[in-house]
């Protein structure tokens, strides 16, 4: 029982994992008490067909019958081979990944040639270091077993489609050309994703000029169209926000998934947490306010949250405005769900911080919430410091109008040529477009995509689209920094990239992309004319990854009083049924990484649901309605009915139903296809964010659920410890403070772990936001196999980082608190206690080690691991790997069998790699030598790690932080990996008693 | 009855089984894979994927590695042997000191011994076994070149020497160039001539040479 004797103004907090939990059925109870729950030993029944990803692995046959012999392993050394390559070293190429409206810098690790690992690049200022869990898991799509491997193409009325060369389809171009050049383009058209690229914007405005007739659609169906037409309402033309949080002491979200679901969420999660670091009880901490209907990340971190319907957040925008005096705004009544109170501090906070605040919509909200949001911005002098605007250099605007005019143009039958430049319009464009069907009435339908997918299937000419790892291009971010993509291994398929193709398209020459890149960059580089200069300055910026200076000005605007007709339809609407919010997949995000098996395994940061999406629904509602997790239900909207499982979310807005974007997929390989539902065809371009009047009804059936949230819950005690920033000051040790330790002295004579470097790990809660890209980047970093839905549902799924997450409060008003649980290599290790055969040994530097070839299966570590952070290869999760998955895996970790145990090792390929570089250069090591994956990873930089016994390293400094607590101290079995206890900083006039 | 035959039976099974001192020329029995060999790309592995069978791929060209960007607009010669106008550069673009020297010696006695010798006579042991034409490195032509055009013959290869760039990084090629210089230098010494004067300016640099990375071909 937590004693908290010394505390008594630390509010007790009672902290729940899941609604069963909280009910404490015997079901939860008896899950809970398992280490492996039941039927965890047992063998699978039948084997279903989504089971195909682990029968990849999953094989039931007798291990090594089947080839007694040693297998022949030839050396197979480079024939002519890199200058200063060392065969066993990696190397390091900076690069970006194109995504959205921007670019990602990176700093991808390849092994003799080939990309192993994706980290952030600490230079460009889209991730500064960090990766997201999508950058991270973007390397299995380059060696995704079932992309396209060659050119396809399905003449009219065959059955099937021939397979072609790259040269077949140049001729099958220059054939076409001809007529479409002679008329100008008319009947042409080309569909692609917004991109902001310099030379796909040079090659897409030669395109323009070669076919005046040309119509040209940028769109995907996530994209940031409402904030760059909310900023033109603002200043009559478009430009596109960027945000620092780090200059902001006051962050409110209107229904933006700031720190997950934005294009800038890395950097945005870097600012915020830099405003909490929290060193000492003096420091100043950053305040944040979410108004929004799902439960999101964001909303985790907040200091105070409202749940309200997204069709109601632009009435709070309005009213919000109005308080605050923004010019030309009135008319904003009383918002049903949000508190006089509330609001008036929220009020009060923003203009106690004025050039300190920061308002944002989120990206589904309606250009008109953008610009309100942007005029109080304006009006509180944020603009500049918190917000600052720029001109869209190099960028293709995305536009639902163009979108909508290409699909009247289809059906009307005015085109004769389509060109899909990537994406996947015929399975995620808008339902009411009908552009599937119309893809039928083109003549020609030439498709540029990553696999043969849904849009292939309906293309005559399918091409592969070559990876970005692969190929060359270049990338703008967000506030304009230029970047170049280089790629780190030759096209695996020949692949090409969607500036090739276009270029085709746009001289008539097959120009290689290494060429068309470097024509665009020298107009950008402007390095002069001496021999040698341009080639140095292009290195440079490949070397670096990026361009220094390249970020566009900020502009000032004037801002223009919003127009009365635009904000007409904000103010609060009567509630009229359901309101459906889609959202783009954490894991999947719009249905591009289906593939990709270790996002579909990632548990989504809030409902820890796997394998697949749900209707999401508030406590209230599906009580209203009788629903109980994994009960059907049937979904209407916008004339289409889909049928999904019912999954209680608590803390989401009542009277709304989320769903998640990109599952269901028909066509996307063997981990994608078939997973989840598809709602893709509720989704009209009306209301692609959130549309009211949906329908909701029970369907009767049962669809089983595989999530991780009450896997090894502990039960009771402590563990994750937060208060109030108020209450830490008058009590800073609360944390510590909060489990009385036993008053006995260990019976035998303790090891003295005190020569160094010992290591350690402080993970400070106050900063972790639940993104998973350290589960992500473990995986990757350590060769973590997935194991399927079904192994998920019997509780053994294999990340050896997982983040737990925490409600506390009730059920409909609840807080979240995320906590990553590594294995936390104690010094008196229950585990390695009780190993018959010492597989699991404790090291000189005091990580618990584990001996792989020594494990004979008994399970007794993990039975004793109070932490139950030890995981199991119950099958052989990797036998059958195809050949192109061998290449992701990291050559310096094994890859592990049947019958092992494995756990986190604190990346000791990592420790040991850089004790071996400090030897050769005969110099000690030094804090930040080594840096785990999750550590160089997570966007807030809330994982610390070093050496323990070096007073000046990082990690002791976060150990020192009176935050500082460890896990289940009273144990004994003293952990080297310590917490530090999360903060709230409610607003004083809301702060309860 | 049936036990002993059963018994006889094992045994005269286990010993066929040709237990010591058999040559075969399939791999051995092992039983017990025990990840001894893991789904994963090693170095130097073979790989069945790529065409030509190797799991190690070339660096795509163009590209440049993070800590291997080479400035040679300013540092052509220490990159090139060459300066910006092409010709040889005469000395050594390193500063000299002790711990180069000994570098160098070390690292002529790995790669250049072996032919050209410890002394630089050319009587190396490949020189005596395999009868490659290594000239003696005490000669006036060669005390007269300048120490570029050096560079470019360990970079690029000369005749039936091949190219030495992808053993020896570039700092190694310059501080071997200093032991040879030092070499040179002490048996002119004790020979009592006078060190001749290096020819500043070349007649003509070799033709036909593979460019250095980082600059388009």
């Amino acid at each position: 029982m937590p004693q908290g004797s010394s505390s008594p103004s630390v509010r007790p907090r009672e902290h729940w994992r899941s609604l069963e939990q909280l009910a404490d059925t015997p079901e939860a109870r008896s899950f809970l008490e398992r280490e492996f729950p039941v039927g965890a030993s047992e063998l699978p029944e039948g084997i279903d067909r989504r089971s195909l990803v682990q029968l990849l692995g999953a094989s039931l046959a007798l291990a090594g019958l089947t080839g007694c012999r040693k297998p022949v392993e030839n050396i197979v050394p480079y024939v002519t081979p890199p200058e200063e390559l060392v065969p066993g070293m990696p190397r390091q190429y900076a690069t970006t990944m194109p995504f959205g409206l921007g670019g990602y810098g990176l700093l991808v690790e390849s092994h003799e040639g080939r990309p192993t690992k994706i980290e952030g690049n600490e230079l460009h200022p889209a991730t500064a270091g960090s990766a997201s869990a999508l950058m991270q898991a973007s390397i299995l799509g380059l060696y995704d077993p079932d992309r396209s491997t060659q050119p396809l193409q399905k003449a009219a009325g065959a059955a099937a489609p021939e397979k072609k060369t790259w040269a077949d389809f140049v001729a099958a171009w220059k054939a076409l050309e001809g007529d479409l050049v002679a008329a100008g383009g008319a009947g042409l058209a080309v569909l692609l994703p917004p991109a902001a690229s310099p030379t796909l914007f040079r090659i897409v405005a030669a395109l323009r000029q070669r076919f005046p007739g040309l119509l040209l659609a940028a769109w995907e169906p996530v994209h940031e169209g409402n904030a760059i037409a909310g900023a033109a309402l603002l200043a009559g033309r478009p430009l596109r926000p960027s945000y620092d949080l780090g200059a902001a002491r006051v962050v409110v979200s209107l229904d933006a998934d700031l720190f997950l679901g934005e294009q800038d969420a890395v950097a945005n999660a870097r600012g915020f947490a830099a405003g909490r670091r929290l060193a000492t009880e003096k420091d100043e901490m950053n305040r944040l306010w979410v108004v929004e209907s799902a439960f999101t990340t964001t909303g985790g971190m907040a200091d105070h949250r409202l749940a309200l319907p997204s069709g109601r957040v632009g009435a709070v925008a309005l009213a919000l405005a109005q308080a605050l005096g923004v010019p030309g705004v009135a008319g904003a009544g009383e918002v049903p769900g949000v508190p006089e109170k509330w609001l008036a501090a929220l009020v009060k906070d923003l203009q106690a911080n004025p050039g300190r605040g920061l308002v944002v919509a989120g990206r589904d909200q309606p250009a008109a919430v953008h610009a309100l949001a942007l005029a109080i911005n304006t009006a509180l002098g944020n603009l500049g410091t918190t917000v600052t605007l720029r001109e869209p250099a190099d960028v293709l605007l995305p536009s639902p109008a163009d979108l909508a005019a290409l699909a009247a143009a289809l059906q009307g039958g005015s085109v004769s040529t389509l060109v899909v430049v990537g994406g996947n319009p015929a399975y995620d464009a808008p339902a009411d477009l009908k552009l599937a069907a119309a893809l039928a009435k083109v003549k020609n339908v030439l498709h540029l995509g990553h696999a043969v997918d849904e849009t292939a299937a309906l293309a005559h000419w399918h091409l592969p689209e070559a990876h970005f790892l692969e190929a060359w291009g270049d990338c703008r971010s967000s506030d304009g920094t230029a970047s170049v993509v280089q790629p780190l291994i030759e096209p695996l398929f020949g692949g090409k990239s969607a500036i090739e193709l276009l270029g085709l398209l746009a001289t008539g020459e097959d120009k290689a992309g290494y060429d068309l890149v470097r024509e665009t960059w020298q107009t950008l580089l402007a390095a002069g004319d001496v021999p040698g200069a341009f080639d140095g300055a292009f290195n440079k910026v490949l070397h670096d990854g990026l361009l220094a200076g390249s970020a566009a000005p900020a502009v000032t605007v004037a801002p223009a009083p919003l127009a009365p007709e635009a904000l007409a339809g904000l103010a609060a609407a009567a509630a009229t049924g359901i309101e459906l919010v889609f959202r783009p997949s954490s894991a999947v995000h719009d249905g591009r990484f289906a593939n990709l098996g270790w996002l579909q395994e990632m548990p989504d940061a809030v409902t820890k649901i796997t394998w697949g999406n749900a209707a999401l629904l508030g406590v209230q509602t599906a009580k209203k309605l009788g629903l109980a997790n994994e009960d059907g239900v049937r979904l209407t909207a916008g004339g289409a009915t889909v049928e999904l499982p019912a999954w209680i979310v608590p803390g989401q807005a009542e009277d709304t139903v989320v769903v998640h974007l990109g599952y269901g997929r028909r066509a996307a390989g063997r981990a994608g296809t078939g997973v989840g539902v598809d709602v893709y065809p509720l989704r009209t371009s009306a209301a692609p964010g959130f549309v009211a009047g949906a329908t909701l009804a029970k369907s009767g059936g049962r669809h089983p659920i595989a999530q991780t949230q009450d896997h090894g819950a502990m039960e009771g005690r402590p563990i994750v410890r937060e208060a109030s920033l108020a209450e830490w000051r008058h009590e800073p040790h609360f944390a510590a403070e909060m489990v009385e330790m036993p008053q006995s002295e260990p019976l035998w004579e303790q090891h003295q772990y005190d020569k160094g470097p010992q290591w350690g790990m402080a993970i400070d809660l106050n900063a972790c936001t639940g993104c998973n890209a350290c589960l992500i980047a473990c995986q990757s970093e350590n060769n973590v196999p997935i194991v399927g839905h079904e192994q998920v549902r019997r509780g053994r799924e294999m990340h050896w980082l997982r983040v737990d997450r925490y409600f506390s409060g009730t059920p409909e008003q609840p807080e979240m608190v995320f906590q990553p649980m590594p294995c936390q290599q104690c010094e008196n290790a229950p585990c390695e206690q009780v190993c018959p055969v010492a597989a699991t040994t404790h090291t000189e530097d005091g990580l618990n080690a584990m001996v792989y070839n020594r494990c004979i299966g008994t399970r007794y570590c993990a039975n004793n691991c109070p932490y139950k952070v030890r995981r199991f290869n119950f099958f052989n999760f990797t036998k059958d790997t195809p050949e192109l998955l061998k290449m992701a895996a990291n050559p310096d970790v094994t890859v592990r069998s049947r019958g092992v145990m494995e756990k986190c090792t604190y990346c000791v390929q990592r420790i040991q790699s850089a004790r071996i570089d400090a030897k050769m250069a005969e110099r000690p090591l030094a804090d930040g030598d080594v840096r785990t994956a999750c550590q160089q990873t997570c966007p807030t930089q809330a994982i610390t790690f070093g050496d323990i016994t070096d007073p000046k390293s990082r990690v002791n400094e976060r150990k020192q932080n009176s935050r500082n607590y460890v896990l289940l101290a009273e144990l004994g079995n003293k952990p080297r990996t310590s917490y530090l206890a999360r903060i709230r900083n409610p607003h004083p006039e809301l702060a309860e008693g | 009855m049936r036990r002993t035959h059963y018994a006889l039976a094992l045994v005269l099974l286990s010993l066929s089984g040709c237990a010591r001192g058999c040559t075969s020329s399939r791999p051995p029995i092992h039983l017990n894979p025990n990840m001894d060999v893991q789904p994963r790309y090693e170095p130097q592995a073979g790989s069945a994927f790529f065409y030509d069978g190797a799991a190690m791929r070339p660096p795509v060209p163009g590209t440049v590695a993070r800590g291997e960007l080479r400035d040679l607009v300013n540092e052509a010669p220490y990159w090139t042997g060459k300066d910006t106008a092409g010709a040889f550069v005469a000395s050594v673009p390193l500063e000299v000191t002790d711990a180069v020297r000994e570098r160098g010696r070390q690292r002529y006695d790995i790669y250049c011994a072996t032919c050209h010798d410890k002394g630089g006579d050319g009587k190396g042991i490949l020189f005596e076994r395999g009868k490659v034409p290594t000239p003696s490195f005490h000669i006036d032509r060669l005390r007269q070149m300048p120490d570029g055009q050096i560079f470019d013959t360990v970079t690029n290869g000369l005749g039936l020497m091949p190219s030495y760039r992808y053993p020896i990084p570039v700092a190694d090629r310059w501080a071997i160039i200093v032991h040879l210089r030092a070499l040179q230098a002490r048996r002119l010494e004790r020979m009592g001539g006078a060190a001749p004067v290096q020819a500043a300016v070349p007649e003509a640099a070799p033709a036909a040479e593979t460019p250095s990375p980082q600059v388009t071909p």
